[in-house]
């Protein structure tokens, strides 16, 4: 929607939040330190294993012996381990579920020794504005708990900025939060009123902290009930409030507030079928939309988008709409859209790549494009406009060439970085499986063709064949291509140019 | 991909005219002698002073505040003054200064070519140059050579600084439409408040003028006699042509790969046609992509597109089509056709900046606009991307900077204008709109928009009473009560302030 083009996320940095103790109990029995020793991908050099790096972050103990924390806390993990209060032992865990798109994850400690003293919380509901919560963890990695109080200052839609592209349901709070140790609870009357995940440098704002609230932290859990978590899922449209009178009588709507109208619908999407440029959006599963986005639900007002946020991959919406100057209505099932996916971080996957004659050819995304700071401008249309202009739809992926590793086979070539493939001796590449399938067939030349008024990148095979070993000796590389890792909940693409 | 190394080389180095008193560097002052020879027969140098006044793009119907720049022109035969169209653009008046005196004189702006950025102007009092004697040309310049920049102090005595020519070359003048002839110099010269224009002199001859200068690195780029020669050749015709240009992109064909791959016959010289304009001369001609242009009119083109030059030596073959053959002539190129030579002759012509989907600069003319409700529509051009400021390629709505940069590759039949929503000025018609900007317009009342004039027509015809504005990207629909923005129309001017809700060319 429209919320999940708002890829700014350089604001926010990850903290987490500490306990005020005794009005809420005895939260050290709850509260949990996590030690995770991660590797960063490296985009520069996709065949490495990445970056060593170690974090701390808090969790706290949930019903069946679960540990609750944030996505990031525990991404891109190689070990983890837990410690608590009272307990000298470090407890080594695993990871359960995680939820990159909400910022929440799920811990396993398998070790019952380390259960003997724990005691779960309950979760509440939405705390009131200006009411009192206490957040706990472990900031700037100190091994004691800390708490801070504050209050709830607004309850509104908010980017989550882990993945980038995911706007939920957030609360702010005023209780000073530091880095270095996200995913602790925030209380109120002894129950978790959420999880502290979020909030700015202090160059930028002072006292504005986030936690994930515990409509988001419900849905998960519902969620991952079936064994495996499907993500958030979306209308996969753009509208846009209807409140001109004169657009209103053109549609031929009454003076009554109500409605939206339907800008884009994302062709990827659960509404492809159902849903046009042009309608107005009446009513979503029976809360009258006003003309200004909002709906009325569970006696609060709240973003339409809202509606679609609570529900699940394979639940469906009935949508009342108003085409033409008739009404209609349709049932859509939802699912993720997953062109917006390439726009955010991804975690827990290795970087995709294909390495031929010295040549990386690399899928755009927001990670590749943070990674060599590519600021070419036809690549960055292709990205901003990836989803909004329907390109994925041509170009699954927009594979680039990003790096020129260079030999004398490649020696004439480096004009061409940063271009984006088109066709390899006339077949359409959409995808990374199409180049390196494409690399493979029998040819005396390989005729590269790029996006745009460029000249042809010619290759010949066998000069590439002999560069082989060289290359790979030479720059390291153990491995020269991995097309395995695809992007989670990525269906298999049904407009696939290749027959 | 060469294109955009030149332009970003180019945008580094463009005119620093707010560098000032920076970096004091030595200026050679002429020993009295010296001075005094030149002095003789009074410097061939009149102040200009310009008071110019650019269009504001962003509120289309009016002017920014007036500037006023001060620079020296080189006086020329017939009564003329030699200045680059940098200083005179958007002139709304220009007045010749004579250094010794202080006299002054209005003067008029005869031809002016942005493209090559020279101008030529012409004092209003016809003896107002007298005593001063006329520059010729020095068309002999080669690297190596001293030249020197001519200055003067407040006083009126000439100042010179010395610089040597250390590469002569093709390179991208401001307007950023080709490369053409350029000298450049190492030169350690002092801005001053008349260096907008500063000649660069041998032997007592107009050698160059200042193009730009970086005074940190002390590096200068002059436009070489060889394009004031031409500009001046074309000036003297009734018609003035400007520079001809052949509408290609090319590659060199280094890689021996691609060479094959084009059918070269393996003496490894030519470029790669990659991309032909629709409706220029090549295209014209029946120039295609892929074909290898190895010679233009006899001179072969070596694999990087250079040829031959007799005085500079090797130089890129822009050269030959902009800086020695003139609108009208007929250049023969010969290519290579999937290994099969040909010979084609292109008869050039001048790209007028009108003729682009995305005109590369617009000055002197005011920015045709319309404004419907409250909607202001305008023709997206880069003089309004340039609005941005200095740094408008990023800073600057990045898909209407995308829409200008592949303007050909994204309209390969030409001949139309894009036409934006640049804003909203709130009113009752516009409520709910007044987020809405920089929106490419597509349809206008069912109407396919290509140009402001076709929206002008479009508007005519509302659809049962209503404007159906259909756009590129979202919200892709808006629509106005064509009663009430005909009522509205008045008060909209007046609360405003617009002299005139419409203007079209």
């Amino acid at each position: 929607m429209q919320n999940f083009r708002l890829l700014f996320c350089v604001l926010a940095f990850f903290i987490v939040v500490a306990a005020q103790a005794q009005p809420n109990g005895e939260i050290q029995n709850s509260l949990v330190r996590i030690t995770s020793t991660e590797s960063e991908p490296d985009y520069r050099a996709p065949w490495n294993s990445g970056m060593i790096g170690r974090a701390v972050g808090a969790g706290f103990i949930i019903d069946g012996q679960r540990i609750m924390t944030n996505a990031h806390v525990v991404s891109n993990s190689r070990y983890l381990t837990v410690e608590h209060e009272g307990d000298p032992n470090k407890y080594p865990a695993t990871v359960q579920f995680v939820a990159h798109d909400c910022d929440l994850a799920l811990l396993q400690v398998q070790n019952p020794n380390f259960w003997k003293s724990m005691k779960p919380l309950q979760f509440g509901g939405i705390p009131a504005l200006e009411s009192t919560v206490s957040a706990y963890g472990y900031p700037i990695g100190g091994e004691r708990m800390s708490v801070t109080t504050g209050i709830v200052s607004r309850i509104d839609f908010n980017l989550y900025t882990h993945s980038a592209i995911d706007s939920h349901l957030a609360v702010q709070i005023s209780a000073q939060i530091n880095p270095g140790n996200s995913g602790g609870p925030v209380l109120q009357n002894g129950q978790v009123v959420g999880v502290a995940f979020q909030g700015y440098s202090g160059d930028v704002a002072q006292g504005v902290a986030y936690m994930i609230p515990t409509p988001v932290i419900r849905r998960f859990l519902k969620d991952i009930e079936d064994g495996h978590y499907d993500r958030y899922v979306d209308l996969g449209i753009t509208y846009f409030k209807l409140q001109n009178p004169a657009q209103r009588h053109y549609l031929g709507l009454k003076d009554d507030d109500r409605g939206v109208l339907v800008g884009t619908v994302i062709q990827a999407g659960p509404c492809a079928k159902a849903l046009q440029q042009g309608d107005v959006l009446l009513a979503i599963d029976g809360h009258p939309i006003a003309s200004d986005a909002f709906v009325e639900y569970e006696g609060e007002r709240v973003q339409m988008p809202e509606v679609v946020e609570r529900k699940f991959k394979g639940d469906s919406v009935k949508l009342d709409i108003w085409r033409n100057k008739q009404p209609i209505t349709a049932s859509v099932t939802l699912g993720t859209v997953w062109p917006y996916l390439m726009q955010g971080h991804s975690y827990d996957i290795r970087p995709r790549y294909v390495l031929y004659g010295g040549l990386l050819f690399q899928p755009m995304s927001l990670d590749l494009l943070e990674a060599y700071r590519i600021s070419d401008l036809r690549i960055r249309h292709y990205f901003d406009f990836f989803v909004s202009d329907q390109l994925y739809l041509k170009h699954p992926e927009v594979i680039i060439l990003t790096n020129i590793l260079p030999d004398p086979t490649n020696t004439y070539l480096t004009p061409f970085r940063d271009s984006i493939v088109d066709e390899i001796n006339g077949k359409k590449i959409g995808t990374l499986q199409d180049l390196a399938r494409a690399f493979e067939q029998p040819a005396d030349r390989f005729v590269v063709k790029m996006i745009g008024d460029g000249p042809p990148l010619v290759l010949d095979p066998k000069k590439v064949e002999e560069a082989r070993e060289r290359i790979k000796t030479r720059y390291n590389v153990p491995v020269e291509q991995n097309l395995d890792e695809q992007p989670p909940s990525r269906p298999a693409v049904a407009s696939r140019g290749s027959i | 991909m060469r294109k955009i190394a030149i332009f970003i080389l180019a945008l580094v180095i463009s005119l620093p005219l707010a560098e000032g008193k920076k970096a004091p560097v030595a200026v050679k002052k002429l020993p009295p002698t010296a001075r005094g020879a030149v002095q003789a027969k009074e410097v061939s140098l009149v102040r200009v002073n310009v008071t110019g006044q650019p269009y504001d793009y962003f509120r289309p119907w009016q002017k920014k505040a007036p500037f006023s720049k001060r620079a020296l022109g080189a006086v020329l035969p017939h009564g003329r003054v030699l200045v680059t169209a940098d200083l005179v653009a958007n002139e709304n008046y220009v007045e010749l200064e004579r250094a010794e005196s202080g006299d002054k004189t209005a003067a008029t702006v005869v031809v002016v070519d942005y493209e090559s950025n020279l101008a030529l102007l012409e004092p209003s009092e016809k003896n107002f140059l007298n005593g001063l004697q006329p520059l010729d040309l020095a068309l002999d310049t080669v690297v190596g050579d001293k030249l020197s920049a001519w200055q003067l102090e407040p006083t009126g005595a000439l100042v010179v600084t010395e610089g040597i020519v250390t590469t002569i070359g093709m390179s991208r003048y401001p307007a950023d439409i080709a490369d053409f002839l350029t000298y450049r110099l190492s030169i350690p010269m002092q801005y001053r408040d008349n260096s907008y224009t500063v000649p660069l002199v041998k032997n007592n001859k107009l050698a160059a003028l200042l193009l730009r200068f970086d005074p940190r690195t002390q590096v200068m780029d002059a436009i070489p006699a060889a394009i004031i020669a031409h500009f001046l050749k074309d000036a003297a015709s009734p018609h003035y042509q400007g520079f001809p240009s052949l509408g290609i992109s090319f590659f060199p064909t280094r890689d021996p790969e691609l060479r094959e791959y084009a059918g070269e016959d393996n003496k490894g010289a030519g470029v790669y046609i990659t991309a032909v304009e629709p409706g220029q001369p090549a295209a014209k001609a029946g120039l295609q992509a892929g074909d290898i242009v190895v010679a233009v009119d006899g001179h072969e083109i070596d694999k990087n597109g250079n040829y031959v030059d007799d005085l500079y030596g090797k130089l890129g073959f822009g050269n030959l089509i902009n800086g020695k053959a003139y609108v009208g002539d007929s250049l023969p190129l010969h290519i290579l056709r999937q290994g099969k030579p040909l010979t084609i002759n292109v008869k050039l012509e001048h790209r007028n900046e009108e003729n682009y989907v995305v005109p590369p600069y617009n000055i002197d003319e005011p920015p045709s606009y319309y404004v419907l409700g409250g909607l202001i529509f305008q023709e997206l051009t880069r003089q309004y991307l340039k609005e941005w400021g200095a740094n408008w390629q990023k800073d600057a709505p990045q898909d209407f900077v995308y829409l200008d940069k592949f303007q050909s590759e994204l309209f390969p039949e030409g001949h139309r204008h894009v036409v934006i929503l640049s804003q909203v000025l709130p009113a009752n018609g516009t409520i709910g709109y007044d987020d809405f900007s920089y929106l490419v317009v597509k349809k206008v009342n069912g109407k396919e928009i290509e140009s402001l004039a076709d929206l002008a027509e479009a508007v005519k015809t509302p659809i049962n009473g209503f404007h159906v504005i259909t756009t590129e990207d979202d919200p892709k629909q808006l629509e106005l009560s064509a009663a009430e923005v005909e009522q509205e129309a008045q008060a909209l001017q007046k609360n405003y302030g617009l002299p005139a809700l419409q203007r079209l060319q």
